[in-house]
């Protein structure tokens, strides 16, 4: 059963989530970045009911389990689809939306089918590991599409800083999740520090978007090559 | 359509460089990361959303603690 250290960090995170919608609709970047938005909000809605489940059925019931694990892929397909819409951003000069909107549909097709090839013979919970298969794989893709999307970000000498910002957040958010991961197996030992971490970096990302909507200028710009390139 | 190949090609790259990734951190990993058994409290896994406190995995029956995976 979570403790109040827990709770105090669910808060926080949940708070966080809705400052990004409040800061986004106060700065009028809701419709730029809608699907952000839509899985912050998604993220807020999904906390009030697995709290609501929670206080109601338990931290073990079968209810909060399911809703847990199921509410987890529905929340990764988001995020997938708002990294999906930075790549449109970011090659929108390109006239390229088309193509990255194809892109999109076609990975996440072949990482629900390949998820159901891992779980496939699985003879017990199907549907169940094959959510906790495809929120996992898609994890891994949006890491994977982060680097590429900050690579891109780079050739391209992409100048928005919000939406370098946006990026870049989005990047430390999933290498701490993978850091924290593999730190786990290295020490098990302490391997309890790292799972409480996790809670602490799940804020990492709404702090980063709602500062990002809040303080920097929808037309600020910045030169990223001056952020990978040292000068002699 | 030589664009929409092209896609489909990159998405496939994607894909594999992401499954390839997974498969070297669930190889050097004691088995927590696909499921997480056992009487203690689950730890979170890695891609959770949001700051809820994670709860076992779904698929575990019964109350009984569970043994370690035969194939380890």
């Amino acid at each position: 059963m979570p403790g109040p250290f827990e709770y105090f960090i669910w808060l926080s995170c949940t708070l966080l989530e809705i400052a990004v919608v409040v800061c986004a609709l106060k700065k009028g970047a809701i419709r730029k970045y809608f699907l952000l938005n839509l899985y912050m909000a998604a993220s807020v809605i999904v906390t009030g009911a697995r709290f609501h489940v929670l206080t109601s059925r338990g931290f073990t019931s079968p209810e909060y389990v399911y809703l847990y694990y199921y509410s987890d892929a529905l929340l990764t397909i988001f995020l997938y689809l708002a990294l999906s819409s930075l790549y449109a951003h970011v090659f929108s000069e390109l006239k390229a939306e088309r193509y990255v909107r194809f892109g999109t549909l076609v990975l996440l097709a072949g990482t629900a089918l390949f998820s159901y090839g891992v779980v496939h013979e699985s003879t017990t919970k199907l549907i169940s590991r094959f959510v906790v298969e495809l929120s996992q794989n898609l994890y891994f893709v949006g890491l994977v599409l982060t680097y590429v999307l900050w690579a891109a970000i780079l050739k391209l000498r992409e100048t928005r800083t919000q939406l370098i910002q946006i990026v870049l957040s989005l990047g430390v958010y999933f290498s701490l999740f993978a850091a924290d991961y593999a730190l786990r197996n290295l020490y098990p030992s302490i391997s309890s520090l790292f799972i409480s971490l996790l809670q602490v970096f799940g804020c990492f990302l709404p702090l980063a978007w709602a500062y990002t909507f809040w303080r920097i200028p929808e037309d600020a710009r910045i030169v990223p090559s001056r952020l990978a390139v040292v000068p002699r | 359509m030589s664009r929409k190949l092209t896609v489909v090609l990159l998405a496939m790259l994607v894909l594999a460089g992401a499954m390839s990734l997974k498969t070297v951190v669930v190889a050097h990993s004691d088995g927590s990361i696909i499921m997480a058994n056992g009487g203690a409290p689950a730890p979170p896994t890695p891609w959770k959303n949001g700051g809820a406190p994670a709860p076992p995995t779904p698929w575990k029956n019964g109350g009984a603690p569970a043994p370690p995976t035969p194939w380890k």
